[in-house]
């Protein structure tokens, strides 16, 4: 169980995040507010981990304190490196600390990428473990309940748009200097998005109008790499010049036949039923019911899957015809987990609920529900039109978007989830608040005192 | 990786527990770099430093002495305070090993990036 656990993980977590690594260049990632407001409220002279910090964007939010970054993935850890941030590549599910060494820890958006519970609880134990009596662990998780958008089933695979990601940094010298950055710290053209949300600041500094938090959309401004499209108001074509000249031509040098792209996007939505995960009940995300309108403003909901659905736009949509699926720079195989065993423990794995569900856009941050509505949805297919009988044939189209490639592993958490298990499972843990930030669950816990 | 991160740092390897600490420090290329000296920063990471750790990590990078344990009074005593920062926070080793004193086994250090990384065979229990 836990080897197929590690294998999906692997190939649906792990080896996405090294392939998408490099084009973490350009657009900047969305850093929570209140993660940030639970750095700085640290006492000067912490010692501070950032476990799956990927390319960094916390570890510098407190200079009075020592934030260590760590993540799996050594790409990612590169970037932050570059950023001159402290880094290192280790394992949350054996973390290479000694007890209670930090005070305090931030884990965010991590813990969804495990996909036992056993696993989630060990990842949650260890970073316990590592904490001071006292010290305080901040924990955020994809919620299941989203306002704009409608989760199937608790582990999805959610594909990746590399579109909205910018050419590796070698090939695209001057995209960084186009967008210069309100944050002084991030003078350096890797401007990664989150782990989990790579282009939801972009859109989300566009929404700021109509967004109830607005605080969280001055500092989302103020850190987003896209300084064009954050203003307020800025006109529909700001995202696309923000993507910034190199990009562009990349997209356009490879325009595609629109009826050959929507015969393949008929093709990839459903699984094969051969395919193991056919019969699990993990799903792959549906199109979302939105349509994309350049006449808006505050279009762009937050998400790095939005674009996806733009690539098959009619031509009659003007600026977006440009936008279509570059070739896939790497192809997720068909390979799966070798075998699926049934299990008890709420694992995934154990189930058997075939699943035909369209491919969908990531969307890490919940939209606002204006900008999400006035997406439209490309295809008349959703899940119920899908066909299970079809294959996805992923290898024989090169030039589309491998709308299977990059697919990520979430298990997106119930309301009250996390914080049963960590009543249940941690109980070295003590809550100290939780709640739900833009879609995600959050928790605050303190190591108690009298442990270990 | 500097000093200070080293001090937190434990072998994981199956079966080593807390004997995994800490790790042995070999560098091959260490770099100095020039960091503000912010004193009440450092007298309140002082208490938190595993001193022999320290120690032993500066000996094997040939550093300059470090007290054998904080001086009495260091709150107020700038010399000590100046030492460990430059000790902490302005020596980073970017290539180099750190291996496990238990086991043996050896984690790279490279480009200033520790990879503690296990193999599933070394981590199942």
């Amino acid at each position: 169980m836990d080897h197929a656990a590690a294998q999906l993980e692997k190939q649906h977590v792990h080896d996405v995040y090294e392939s998408t690594a490099p084009y973490f260049s350009d657009l900047q990632s969305k850093a929570w507010p209140r993660v940030r407001q639970f750095l700085q409220e640290q006492k000067p002279g912490s010692l501070i981990a950032d476990i799956g910090c990927g390319t960094g964007k916390y570890l510098k939010v407190n200079s009075q304190v020592h934030t260590l970054g760590c993540d799996y993935c050594a790409p990612l850890v590169e970037i932050a490196r570059s950023r001159g941030c402290e880094v290192m590549v280790c394992d949350n599910l054996n973390l290479p600390f000694r007890d209670q060494g930090f005070d305090a820890i931030i884990s965010i958006g991590v813990i969804h990428h495990f996909s036992t519970k056993q696993r989630r609880i060990r990842a949650i134990k260890e970073m316990a473990r590592v904490l001071a009596p006292g010290g305080q662990l901040m924990i955020y998780v994809w919620a299941m309940e989203q306002k704009n958008r409608h989760f199937e089933k608790q582990d999805v695979l959610v594909p990746w748009n590399k579109a909205l990601c910018s050419q590796p940094f070698s090939e695209s010298g001057q995209l960084g200097r186009k967008q210069p950055c309100g944050r002084p710290e991030r003078g350096h053209p890797y401007h990664p998005p989150c782990s989990a949300c790579p282009c939801s600041v972009c859109f989300e500094g566009r929404c700021n109008s109509k967004r109830s938090h607005s605080v969280d959309c001055d500092s989302v401004l103020a850190g987003t790499c896209c300084a064009n499209i954050s203003k307020e108001g800025e006109e529909e074509n700001g995202f696309y010049n923000t993507l910034g000249k190199s990009f562009r031509s990349w997209f356009s040098s490879r325009s595609l036949d629109e009826s050959t792209l929507r015969k393949q996007i008929e093709k990839v939505r459903p699984l094969k039923s051969t395919e193991s995960w056919a019969n699990s009940t993990i799903s792959i995300q549906p199109s979302r019911h939105s349509s994309f309108d350049l006449g808006h403003p505050e279009t762009l909901s937050a998400g790095e899957q939005n674009l996806d659905e733009e690539v098959f736009v009619e031509p009659s949509q003007g600026p977006l015809e440009w936008l279509r699926a570059p070739t896939t720079c790497k192809q997720l195989n068909g390979d799966h987990p070798g075998v699926i065993r049934r299990n008890g423990d709420g694992n995934f794995l154990g189930g058997t609920n075939a699943q035909e569900s369209c491919v969908d856009e990531d969307n890490f941050e919940e939209s606002t529900a204006s900008g999400s509505k006035s997406w439209r949805r490309i295809s008349a297919a959703d899940s119920t039109d899908s066909n299970p009988g079809d294959a996805i044939s992923v290898e024989e189209q090169p030039n589309v978007l491998d709308s299977r490639a990059f697919m990520r592993y979430y298990h997106v958490f119930r309301e009250g989830e996390l914080c049963g298990l960590l009543k249940e499972s941690v109980s070295e843990l003590h809550i100290l608040s939780s709640g739900n930030d833009h879609g995600n669950w959050c928790v605050i816990a303190e190591k108690r005192e009298s442990c270990d | 990786m500097r000093l200070l991160t080293h001090n937190l740092l434990s072998s994981h390897v199956r079966g080593v527990g807390p004997r995994g600490f800490p790790p042995r420090l070999q560098a091959t290329e260490v770099r100095i770099n020039p960091v503000e000296f912010n004193p009440g920063f450092i007298v309140r990471m002082i208490p938190k430093v595993e001193w022999a750790a320290l120690l032993e990590a500066a000996g094997n990078l040939h550093l300059i002495e470090v007290p054998k344990e904080p001086i009495q009074g260091y709150e107020h005593n700038e010399e000590f305070l100046r030492k460990m920062h430059h000790v902490l926070l302005e020596v980073e080793v970017l290539e180099g090993t750190l291996q496990c004193p238990e086991s043996g086994r050896v984690f790279p250090l490279s480009r200033g990036i520790p990879n503690m990384q296990l193999r599933d065979e070394e981590t199942e229990t």
